[in-house]
């Protein structure tokens, strides 16, 4: 492990590396600065860009349009409390207050100082563990990857947005979209109807196009898109962040950075969660915890430097076995398929020294973004009062290009408008799409691994688990006690989050 | 049953006549392979995880109808006033029509009509700027597709017309 990271450095210092991280990363804050626009639908429909190009462009492009976007999210949040993200919904607790007493500037500055330190702590630390966790993962034969696929999928479900039995119900919808096409072990052809362009499946980049960035769209425009923001917005008053200022928050910021990084590894958790609790926790540790609210640069350094430490340990899931622990790092798994890369056990083996310079990217694209968002704040100051009535369907022009490139095939556009009225439906009647993609892009694999399981056991399938693989039989047993308790947990926080919004 | 019946009550519904379905189709649905190997006999045969699908449908729609009259969620549909609902379907049929569009008239020309419909129905009146940006955009994403990353859009047809109906 230690040569794949020496040579993964030395492959990552390249500069269209870092051209592509530095367009990545303004386009990120560009889209995270518009409110109605999200970072996951940027990166859903600036996917197929990532396509065309090597590795260690395409990728190290999106991760710079993710960060980016975390971070560029709290810019409307802080200047007009509107929340850019789901993630600067706590950013906008202290940032509209510090605005109104002339200090905007002030708070962007904390936010992009403690955004940094958050994503590249957390960072340096996924890159220290993410090879004794390969090892562990690489000792997975098919019976444990298959029992570890089910139990994330399972507790995708349980901590997603709504009811439990809804979760569960798009996770299976999920797995009957994967069945549609050939089958992946005898390639024998299921449910396609006799209709030939279904034959080889659902394309996922429609997919995820579709239910990703359409219905923030067709969200957007239901009231007239008129500009969101009208008042002047300044960030000259009130001078530039002071060191003191920053050493004060230091305490802070390294504890969100260890809240988010511990909620990053675990799968569905997200940016959202680790806000809060960051937040929640700086309250609970201040000595003058009722000033929590009224304007304090220690509440935007705890919310901002949470959420943006969850950027790096969410790859680890991710890289090691190849389970996307949230809706942006499925779209990640979108460019490493389509780069020819599986994310799993083997990725490590495979291409190591890929997946380090991957790493290693990513902590330069942190330093890139401190250096791009310190100068860039005034520039984003202004793009939250851009008429939405223009750039909307602009947004919509590039989904459908972006769409149609991959394979030229007409079948893309109409799955993509399937697809984004689908997505759209959904929200509106609660149904959470994220199982959905995930067990569409995790159902052939675990079904692959359950058939090689079912001939390894040569006819005694259960005397097989229980006997000679008792880590599949114990994750097996261990999957409904972890998705009650996860449920539980992302259940009781979320009723937190909502006390605290109202 | 506590509660009465609602918006989700209808989707159960939906999932348990889709599992019923699943299971009609699965038998005429599925290829049935060639040849037997001895192999294939102790595999996964590929009607077996659909089932498992069907049952996941079965089971949990079930639980999801008796759990639908405690659910005190709202269907966001209904929140939505007329204008909302002419805006949102304006704009899928506007996609749908656009998907056809691409391909009969390329992409530039069908992406400058999209955009100069929709801005105006979203409410932009400043009709310069509509002309601008629907003429530079849509040119501006062809040729980053087609020249930067050798990729292809479909081009206005202008020699498939020329040759089919005005042949020389």
């Amino acid at each position: 492990m230690w040569d794949f990271f020496l040579e993964g450095v030395s492959l990552a210092l390249r500069w269209d590396t870092f051209a592509a991280m530095s367009i990545g990363l303004l386009l990120g804050m560009f889209v995270g600065a518009l409110p109605g626009f999200t970072t996951l639908m940027a990166m859903a429909i600036l996917l197929p860009l990532s396509f065309f190009v090597h590795p260690l462009i395409g990728i190290p492009f999106l991760l710079g349009v993710y960060k980016g976007g975390i971070y560029g999210g709290s810019i409307p949040a802080i200047l007009v409390s509107m929340p850019g993200t789901g993630a600067a919904v706590a950013t906008t607790f202290d940032g509209p207050a510090l605005t109104k007493k002339g200090k905007a500037r002030k708070a962007l500055e904390i936010a992009l100082f403690s955004s940094v330190f958050g994503d590249l702590s957390s960072d340096i630390v996924t890159i220290l563990f993410i090879g004794p966790i390969a090892i562990v993962a690489l000792m997975f034969g098919p019976p444990e990857l298959a029992a570890v696929l089910l139990l994330a999928l399972i507790v995708i479900a349980a901590t997603s947005a709504g009811v439990f039995v809804k979760g569960l119900l798009m996770m299976v919808t999920g797995m009957l979209f994967s069945l549609i096409g050939q089958d992946p072990i005898g390639a024998l052809s299921r449910f396609t109807f006799d209709f030939f362009a279904i034959r080889a499946g659902i394309p996922l980049l429609p997919m995820l196009i579709g239910v990703y960035a359409l219905p923030e769209i067709l969200t957007a425009i239901e009231r007239k898109a008129v500009a969101v923001v009208t008042q002047k917005i300044s960030t000259k008053e009130g001078g530039r962040l002071t060191w003191p200022e920053f050493r004060s928050c230091l305490p802070t910021i390294c504890r969100s950075t260890a809240i988010g990084t511990m909620i990053g590894v675990v799968p569905g958790m997200g940016q959202v969660v680790a806000a809060f609790m960051g937040y929640a926790a700086a309250k609970n540790a201040s000595k003058t915890p009722e000033k929590f609210g009224t304007g304090e640069l220690e509440g935007v350094a705890a919310a901002e430097a949470a959420n943006n430490a969850v950027n790096g340990p969410t790859m680890v899931p991710l890289l090691t076995l190849g389970i996307p622990g949230d809706n942006i790092t499925v779209i990640l798994v979108g460019a490493f398929i389509a780069q020819g890369l599986r994310p799993g056990p083997q990725l490590m083996v495979e291409q190591g020294p890929l997946v380090y310079a991957i790493l290693v990217a990513m902590v330069c694209a942190n330093v890139l973004f401190l250096v791009l968002g310190y100068f860039a704040i005034p520039l984003f100051a202004r793009v939250v009062g851009i008429r939405r009535s223009i750039l909307l369907p602009l947004t919509v022009v590039f989904a459908f290009a972006g769409c149609y490139v991959v394979r030229s095939d007409p079948m893309d556009l109409a799955m993509l408008v399937f697809f984004g009225a689908f997505g759209y439906a959904a929200k509106k009647l609660r149904f959470d799409v994220t199982p959905m993609v995930m067990a569409f892009i995790l159902t052939p694999t675990i079904e692959y691994s359950l058939g090689q399981t079912i001939i390894l056991a040569q006819g005694n399938l259960l005397g097989y688990i229980v006997i000679d693989r008792p880590i599949t039989a114990g994750l097996l047993l261990l999957t409904p006690v972890l998705a009650f308790l996860m449920w539980r947990r992302s259940t009781r926080l979320r009723r937190a989050i909502a006390e605290g919004i109202s | 049953m506590k509660g009465k019946a609602n918006f989700n009550t209808l989707a159960a519904v939906f999932f348990l006549v889709l599992a019923v379905a699943m299971f009609l189709v699965i038998p005429h649905q599925i290829e049935e392979p060639i040849i037997v190997l001895a192999e294939d006999a102790m595999s996964l045969k590929a009607e077996v995880f659909p089932q498992l699908v069907a049952a996941g449908f079965l089971g949990l729609g079930t639980w999801f109808f008796f759990k639908s009259f405690s659910l005190t969620e709202t269907n966001q549909f209904l929140e939505l006033d007329r204008t909302a609902l002419v805006n949102v379907g304006t704009t899928l049929v506007a996609m749908a029509i656009y998907a056809w569009a691409m391909l009969v008239l390329g992409f530039v020309v069908s992406g400058a009509i999209l955009i100069a419909f929709l801005a105006t129905v979203y409410g932009n009146r400043n009709y310069y700027l509509t002309a601008a940006v629907s003429i530079a955009v849509p040119v501006a994403i062809f040729f980053t597709f087609t020249k930067l990353l050798a990729t292809s859009l479909p081009p206005f047809p202008i020699d498939t017309f020329l040759t089919r109906y005005f042949i020389l």
